[in-house]
This record gives C-alpha cells, structure tokens and sequence, in this order.
C-alpha cells in the first residue's frame, strides 16, 4: 500500500491501487479528463478576458445581440439534466437497471433540448449575417460555445452507450462526463451572456 | 465504492443551483431596457455566485465531497483561480481601459 493508499479512519479509499489518484470516487482517468479539460477552457477564458480588454466597445456592442434569458434556460436545462444523470447513479447503485436507463433517458432527453436551444440561437445568429468571422467577440461566442456544444454530443453518445452496457462503472464514468459538461457551462455563460 | 449522496441531497442541491442562476440573471439586470454595464457590485455577485455554483457541482454531483482535502482544494482552486483571472481582466477593462 503505498503513501497515498493509506484510507483515512472509518472511510475505505474509493480507487485502492490507484496512486495519488485513488482518493477520487468514480473512474479515477475521468477526473484527469476533468481537469485537464478545466485547464483547456481556463486558458480559452482568460484569452477571450484578455481580448474583451483590447477590443472593449467591440465586445460590449456584439455582446448585446446575444439572448442572456437564452443561455439561463440552457443553464437550468442542463443543471436539470445533471441532477437525473445523478438520480441515474442512485438507481444503478441499488442495482435497479430500468429506473437508470429511465432516468438516462430524460437526462439525454434534456441534452437534445439543450442542443435545439443552442442550435436555434445559431439559426438566428445566421438569419441576421453574422456569423464566426463576424468579428472577434463572435469567433469566440461560436468558437467557444460549438466547442462546449461537442462535449454535449459526446455526452449524449456516452449516455447511450451506458444505457446500453448498464453498470455502476459505466454509469458513474459517464455521469461524471456529463457533470463535467455543466461545469463549464456554468462557468461559460456568465462570461459570454452576462458580464458586461 | 464512494458513498453516494442521496436523493435528498441531490434535489436540494439542483434546488439551490436554480436558485442561484435565477440570482445570476437577476443581478445581471436583464429585466432592463436597454444595454448598459453592470455595477461592480453586480458583477461581483455573478462571479461569486458562479464560484458557488461550480463548487455545488463538483462536491455533490460529482461526489467531489468524498474525496480527500487536498483534492477537493485543487479542483476547488483551479474554479477559483480561472474567476480570479476572469475579475481580474474584468476590472481591468473596466477601471483602467
């Protein structure tokens, strides 16, 4: 057992043989996943903070074509959706597979919603000519949001496929995915939708 | 296997993370007519509101809170220090631009 195997009294490591990462509850490669992820967009922030600073007026002006009351309706839909996908984990852990796939399924059912609200915010972004070489604001808007928007697909394909090959790992992997998805989410939309 | 934090837990949470997004949108005036720059102390709130949000999410959705300290301090740090650098360059464009 080494340093970081020792379990802390009346609590049994959730990863044993895991290293430094045995501490972590669920698939302990999907926290590294999850914080290099977190490092990705902390650097794309802090590029977009960085430009909003040089281009000021610029970003204030684009900034008010966006639907804030858009993007806080995607924040509760996915907020929503994470709360199922962890409703899912109960079930699966108490072994019932049908309630799990249930509660997947309006998880994933929430995502799709997610999608159709980002997707017609694209569509009437398009409808009025702008577009990702708008301007600077614009590309990281689209740039930041379609990257964001790829994680909800992959989520929603990692959903499937654990409503597939239902198992507590499995559930577990891709919930935590899913929570990752709404992490960056809730730090996505004040950034682009409400500080100004 | 990490102990789960239940049903209970688990809505009370979504509950105060609804909460905190309509508090959000709320001190972001978007009930105003017209654009214009939020006050500082408006802007504060988001970004602590924010940083509440995403801890809530981490400790509880994804069971953050069963880990050990120093991991709930580095995920919980690195949340911090991307709102620090986000205020940081907001007040900057703000105050000095």
């Amino acid at each position: 057992m080494s340093q970081y195997d020792q379990p802390q009294p009346g609590r049994p490591l959730p990863n044993p043989g895991w290293g430094p990462l045995s501490a972590l509850p669920g698939n302990p490669l999907m926290w590294v996943l999850i914080l290099s992820e977190l490092v990705v967009f902390m650097a794309f922030f802090v590029l977009y903070i960085t430009e909003r600073a040089a281009q000021l007026s610029l970003f204030d002006s684009s900034q008010q074509q966006l639907d804030p009351l858009m993007g806080g309706l995607n924040t509760m839909v996915l907020l929503t959706s994470g709360l199922f996908v962890a409703f899912a984990v109960e079930a699966v852990d108490a072994g019932k597979i049908r309630r799990t796939r249930q509660w997947l399924a309006c998880a994933a059912g929430l995502g799709v919603l997610f999608g159709a609200i980002k997707v017609f915010e694209y569509t009437s972004k398009f409808a009025v000519g702008i577009t990702p070489e708008t301007n600077t604001f614009f590309g990281f808007y689209f740039g930041l949001t379609a990257f964001h928007f790829a994680h909800v697909l992959f989520g929603l394909v990692l959903l499937g496929l654990v409503s597939w090959k239902t198992s507590l790992e499995n559930v577990e992997t891709a919930a935590a995915f899913w929570h990752m998805v709404d992490l960056i989410w809730i730090l996505l939309y004040p950034l682009l939708y409400l500080l100004r | 296997m990490a102990t789960l934090p239940g049903k209970r837990h688990l809505l009370i949470t979504w509950g105060v993370l609804i909460a905190l997004t309509v508090v959000s949108m709320v001190s972001a005036r978007l009930d105003q007519d017209g654009w214009q720059a939020l006050p500082l102390w408006s802007a504060a709130l988001v970004v602590l509101v924010t940083g509440f949000k995403a801890q809530q999410i981490l400790l509880v959705y994804l069971n953050l809170r069963q880990s050990t300290g120093a991991w709930k301090g580095a995920f919980i740090g690195i949340i911090t220090l991307t709102l620090l650098l986000i205020s940081a360059g907001y007040l900057y464009a703000r105050l000095v631009v």
